[in-house]
């Protein structure tokens, strides 16, 4: 590259002037813009690496990142049920700010997802769903109340806790635990697409879902296509019924 | 630019290679640990919720 670009230069300038010290200075001339030029493309062969390393970064080590934080903070709620220091039912006494349960969905796969207050970056990062607080504040299943349970988590990168969104299909179970309730719901509508400013899909009564009167609702929102943040994909379902945690936690039906 | 690194670089060949390579790993440590967790929100690939901005 370098050799090519000092002969052409040469030859392209080697006409006027006295020759030998116009020579030297062409040499030279050519050097400075082989020189330019070698930096240049080791420049763009540098920004090439970098945005290699910045996918590897994205699908992958931030799903390391996360799931280590996600099984630490899991492990931590798990073990303030066991030891009965949060009272799900109690006023006061729910510790949103370490989770409030966890989402398990079989058909995105096995393996139970922490729930956590918020659907800030700062904690859907950390390998959790977050229900949402803004715009329209998410109903709590275990507040009894009816209302839409609305939760957000990534498809991609940062845990990808809803990579498989797409494989929920109508009558899906979605299964939330808490310290003593198993909530059972089964998907009854999935739009593939919306737009990410349509936030009346978290109304409490998601008119889009077909849904006319109160009830007990859950919303799955995440990213799609993959890979990309252009539209939005939700997943609603309802409360089929609720189930007391019995001693050995054994898992309603539909997770068995 | 690398040439020039890698002639100012002390030692043999052998030590300038390790060197080089201590080199990168601290570039991409500084890379993940700090430039693409800043620059990851500013790219639209992540954003999951719905929301009226």
């Amino acid at each position: 590259m370098a050799a090519t670009t000092d002969t052409e230069h040469e030859e392209q300038s080697g006409t006027d002037g006295p020759p030998e010290p116009a020579a030297r200075r062409r040499g030279r001339a050519g050097r400075i813009v082989a020189r330019t030029v070698s930096v240049f493309g080791e420049l763009l062969i540098t920004a090439g690496l970098v945005l290699g390393l910045f996918v590897v970064y994205s699908l992958w080590w931030t799903n390391v990142v996360a799931d280590r934080a996600a099984d630490k903070q899991a492990d931590r709620v798990r073990d303030d049920w066991a030891q009965d220091r949060v009272g799900a039912d109690g006023p006061g006494a729910l510790d949103t700010k370490a989770g409030i349960g966890f989402l398990h969905v079989p058909a995105m796969g096995d393996g139970d997802i922490l729930v956590e207050k918020g659907t800030s970056m700062k904690v859907l990062n950390d390998g959790v769903a977050g229900y949402y607080t803004d715009p329209v504040k998410s109903a709590l299943p275990t507040s009894g109340e009816e209302g839409n349970f609305s939760l957000a988590a990534h498809r991609d990168g940062h845990g990808a806790k809803f990579h498989n969104i797409h494989k929920i299909e109508k009558g899906d179970p979605i299964v939330f635990e808490t310290k003593d309730t198993w909530y059972v719901y089964k998907t009854y509508a999935v739009l593939p697409e919306t737009s990410k400013y349509n936030v009346r899909v978290l109304d409490p009564i998601p008119k889009e879902s077909g849904k006319e009167k109160a009830g007990h609702y859950i919303t799955l929102t995440t990213c799609t296509p993959v890979y990309t943040s252009r539209y939005r994909y939700v997943v609603w379902g309802e409360l089929v019924r609720t189930e007391k945690v019995d001693g050995e936690r054994t898992p309603p039906k539909e997770l068995r | 630019m690398y040439g020039w690194i890698w002639r100012h670089l002390p030692g043999n060949a052998w030590v300038k290679a390790l060197l080089s390579l201590v080199l990168v790993v601290a570039v991409v440590y500084v890379l993940f640990q700090y430039v693409f967790p800043w620059a990851e929100p500013l790219l639209p690939f992540n954003d999951v919720t719905v929301d009226n901005q």
